[in-house]
This record gives C-alpha cells, sequence and structure tokens, in this order.
C-alpha cells in the first residue's frame, strides 16, 4: 500500500503529467462536440446514421490522456538524468526502496489503473454534457453499460501503454504508435482491408464496448464484429500478454541495461 | 582569433552534421521508418491488387503510406533538436559557439542536408515496391511525373521535419513536443476535415493540408485545390515562420 501511494505521488509530481490530464479531460469533450454540431443537421433532417455514436466518438479518439499518462509513468523512471545532477535514473532509487520487481510492477499498474478511472469518469461528464448542450433533446440517451465499457477501454490503453514502455524503456516508440492507432488513420483500419483478424487487434477488439453497436450490416469496418464483452475480453488478453511478457522481461533485464 | 565566416559555417555546419550522425535514436528512426514504410507499401498494395479496377495510379498506391512515414520525420526532427535538452549539452554547444541564432539556422542546415537523401530513399522505395508488384497490371507512367511526385513528396518531407525541429526546439522537451506535432497531424487535422468540411478553402492553408498538395496528383473534382508551386509555398511559409519564431525564443531566452 505505501509503495501504491509512492506510485501514485510520483506520478502527480511529474510535469508532463498535467498535460495528459488536460488533453484527456477536455479533448473527448471537443471532438465529441465538432461532432454533434456536424451530425446535428442530419440529425434533424432524419437522415443520420450514426446517432447512437455521436459523443462515443469523442471517448474513443480522445485516449490520448491515458496513452500519455502510462507512457510518462515508466519512461520517466528510465530517463537519464543530466550529468551535472549526478546521471542517475529514478529508477536504481525506486528498486532499492521497493526490492520486489513484481510488487514494483503492480504498484505502477494500481496507480496508473486509479488514475485512468478518475480521468475517464470526468471525460464521460464532459463529453457527455457537451453532447447534451449542443443536441439538446435530440442527445443520444448515454447507458450506463456502454459508458463502464468506455472506462474499461481507456483503463486498458493505459495499461497497454505501460506495459508496452516497460519493454521499449524510452517513451518516443509507444507514444508515436499508440496515439497514431487511437486517430481515424489508425493500422487496424489498413489491416482490415488485408485480413479478417483485423478485428483482433486491442484497439478495434476494445473500441466494441461501447462504439459499433448497431447491427445494421453494411458489410465495412464499422459494423460490429464482436459482442461488447467479447470484444473487451480480446482487449484484456492483449492487456495480460503485453504485461507477462513485461514482468518476465522486467524481472531478468539489469537495470542499467 | 578571428575566423573568416565562411570558414565559420562551415565549422559550425560540421559540427552540427557531426552531431546529427552520432546520435543512435536517430538511426533508429529512419530504420524503423524505412521498414515501416515497406510494410505498409505491402499492404497497401495488396489492397490496390485486389481492388485492380485500373483507375487505381502505382504513385497513389505507392505514396499513400505517407500519411504514416510522416510521423517518423516528424520524430526525426523533434529527436534532432531536443536531444540537445537532455542533459546539458546545450551549455557546450552555445560556450563553443556563442551566435546561438547562427547556430540554430545551421542546425536545420544540417538536418536537411541529413533529411532530403533519406527522404527521397524512403518515398521512391514505397513506389518502386509498388511499382515491381504490379507490374503486370499493365498501367503506363510518365517518368516525369514520377520525378515531380518523388520531388514533391521528398520536399513536403523535409518541411515536416524542419517544422517538428522548430517545434521541438520552442518547447525544448519530447514528450509535449511530440504529442502536440502527432496529435495535430493524426488527430486533429484528419477530424476537422471531416466535421468541417465546410472550411476546406480554410484548411488547406494548414501546414499539412497544404503539403499534401505537393505530391497529390491533381483531381479536377475538386474545386479549391491549390496547385502544387502555391502547396510547397504556403508550407513552405509556416516552416520559416516557425524557424524564425523559435530562433527569436532562442536566442532571449535562458539556455
Amino acid at each position: 500500500m505505501r509503495a501504491f501511494n509512492a506510485e501514485l505521488s510520483k506520478l502527480f509530481s511529474l510535469p508532463g503529467i498535467w498535460l495528459a490530464f488536460l488533453i484527456g479531460a477536455f479533448a473527448p469533450a471537443l471532438i465529441a462536440s465538432l461532432d454533434s454540431i456536424a451530425q446535428k443537421e442530419e440529425i434533424i433532417a432524419g437522415v443520420s446514421t450514426r446517432l447512437s455514436e455521436v459523443g462515443y466518438i469523442g471517448l474513443a479518439l480522445g485516449v490520448q490522456g491515458v496513452i500519455i499518462l502510462g507512457v510518462l509513468a515508466v519512461s520517466s523512471e528510465y530517463l537519464t538524468e543530466s550529468s551535472e545532477s549526478g546521471g542517475g535514473q529514478q529508477i536504481t532509487t525506486s528498486l532499492t526502496v521497493i526490492s520486489s520487481r513484481f510488487h514494483f510492477l503492480l504498484a505502477k499498474a494500481g496507480a496508473v489503473t486509479v488514475i485512468s478511472i478518475l480521468l475517464c469518469i470526468v471525460a464521460i461528464m464532459t463529453t457527455v454534457s457537451a453532447t447534451y448542450l449542443i443536441l439538446g433533446e435530440y442527445a443520444p440517451a448515454f447507458e450506463w453499460s456502454r459508458l463502464i465499457g468506455a472506462v474499461c477501454y481507456w483503463t486498458f490503453t493505459a495499461h497497454l501503454a505501460l506495459g508496452i514502455t516497460f519493454l521499449t524503456k524510452n517513451g518516443i516508440l509507444p507514444l508515436a504508435v499508440l496515439i497514431i492507432n487511437s486517430s481515424v488513420v489508425s493500422f487496424s483500419v489498413l489491416l482490415y482491408r488485408v485480413t479478417k483478424l483485423a478485428f483482433y487487434l486491442p484497439d478495434r477488439a476494445g473500441a466494441e464496448m461501447f462504439m459499433f453497436t448497431d447491427n445494421t450490416s453494411t458489410g465495412t469496418l464499422f459494423d460490429g464484429f464482436h459482442t461488447p464483452f467479447t470484444g473487451g475480453l480480446v482487449m484484456f488478453a492483449w492487456v495480460l500478454v503485453v504485461f507477462i511478457v513485461a514482468a518476465v522481461v522486467f524481472h531478468r533485464r539489469d537495470v542499467a541495461a | 582569433m578571428s575566423v573568416s565566416s565562411g570558414r565559420k559555417l562551415t565549422q559550425i555546419l560540421g559540427a552540427e552534421l557531426d552531431k546529427l550522425v552520432t546520435l543512435p535514436l536517430i538511426w533508429f528512426t529512419l530504420m524503423g521508418t524505412f521498414i515501416l514504410n515497406l510494410v505498409l507499401a505491402a499492404a497497401f498494395t495488396s489492397v490496390g491488387v485486389q481492388r485492380a479496377t485500373g483507375t487505381q495510379n502505382i504513385l497513389n498506391i505507392g505514396l499513400a503510406s505517407m500519411g504514416y512515414l510522416q510521423a517518423g520525420f516528424i520524430i526525426l526532427g523533434i529527436l534532432a533538436t531536443c536531444s540537445e535538452y537532455t542533459g546539458g549539452q546545450i551549455r557546450t554547444t552555445l560556450i563553443t559557439i556563442p551566435w546561438r541564432g547562427f547556430q540554430l539556422s545551421t542546425k536545420h542546415l544540417a538536418l536537411a542536408i541529413i533529411t532530403i537523401p533519406v527522404a527521397f530513399i524512403i518515398a521512391a522505395s514505397g513506389v518502386l515496391y509498388t511499382f515491381i508488384m504490379m507490374r503486370d497490371t499493365k498501367i503506363v507512367i510518365e517518368i516525369d511525373t514520377m520525378i515531380t511526385t518523388l520531388i514533391g513528396a521528398t520536399g513536403y518531407l523535409t518541411l515536416t521535419t524542419l517544422l517538428s525541429a522548430a517545434v521541438g526546439a520552442l518547447l525544448r522537451r519530447t514528450t509535449p513536443a511530440l504529442v502536440v506535432l502527432l496529435g495535430y497531424y493524426f488527430i486533429v487535422s484528419p477530424l476537422t476535415r471531416v466535421f468541417l468540411p465546410s472550411n476546406k478553402n480554410f484548411l488547406n492553408y494548414f501546414p499539412d493540408t497544404a503539403g499534401s498538395y505537393m505530391y497529390m496528383p491533381s483531381s479536377s473534382d475538386e474545386i479549391s485545390v491549390l496547385t502544387p508551386m502555391q502547396g510547397t509555398g504556403i508550407s513552405m511559409l509556416w516552416t520559416l515562420s516557425f524557424i524564425t519564431v523559435a530562433i527569436v525564443f532562442y536566442r532571449k531566452r535562458d539556455a
């Protein structure tokens, strides 16, 4: 528990974390309101095809905040300080204090989980209010099951970022890959045209927890392929695999290496 | 010791090139970008072969990966300037070269010298791969269109790299610079194009959209497209103004 508190305190004292909070809390609302403005005319005319997705699209594309959170939580530990202040890495201090590497990993993951859940709840509140503000009576009803799915999606994404950064030790690669992959031009959209296995990629499967719920089959990428539950399960399996690999590598690796 | 200005320039340029070449992360980035580009070209080509409608252009398919490719060059630009600030390298740099504006412009020049050949090779490799794979589909291609398009793509990638370097010099930290640039190029820009189609004329003047006209084949069905030259001019203007702002801040700010 003290390790968990220490991790929380380390996370809150990172300067970059405020960027993550800012983006996490307001980017989804911004995207959702842009989408709502674009959709409003179609909805009033009654020709809208994705009424049930309005608002959720912000939550799907606005995960950058937790990606930054997960990446920074680990990459800050491995950042080499300048030679003027000793040229050390925080990770050596952390592992001196918490000698069990497994406990360290768990504490870190726990801290990231708590913060990303809180961040997602804030994001849901801003997104829902932005959607209601713009669409008024046309706003879709936000169901609890889908909102919980969104929270799971955010938490799993943060964990993927955390696990991948434990493997690379440098924040640039996971940040670039995950941010591109959470955008509209993600790799899964591209790969889907090549193989149907792309539906099992973590971001695509995870998004089914709250997106793509209406089953008007048009044969495109935006159809439901999994049920929300299996989508979540697929993404959880990815998180689990990444975590096991990260834990094994982290356990075996020399800190300085 | 007084050194002539021309000699000074070559010495600083040599030093900046040396610093860039010895950064291991730059080579990882470039190699990663190259491999990623080939993988993406393969994916796009197999999609193109499946469709095989005949209207598909080899250049279009070969350059379809540009959208992803620019990420590698954004990282390259940010690394070039932000690496000075991890550790105290910037202070050593400024002790040996006390002319700040001169130093930063030379850094951009050195970066451009590295970027131009690499960007050309990477862009050409994608097109070449597509060309080899789709040889038998009998699509004729004029060699001069191909060359102008490749030069446009190279120019776009170089300008993007220099813009990222300027933003990196402004923000001085890798993570925020990366988040801001990738967020703009991959999230904000595509979304505004989808959600605000009425502002299309206005969006044309942003660096990535304007720059994309440098290599996009001109399509006649749109009214508000820019010519390649206009696109080049606008994105060059963006890059130059960002570099200027970066230099102004660099001169004023405590290192």
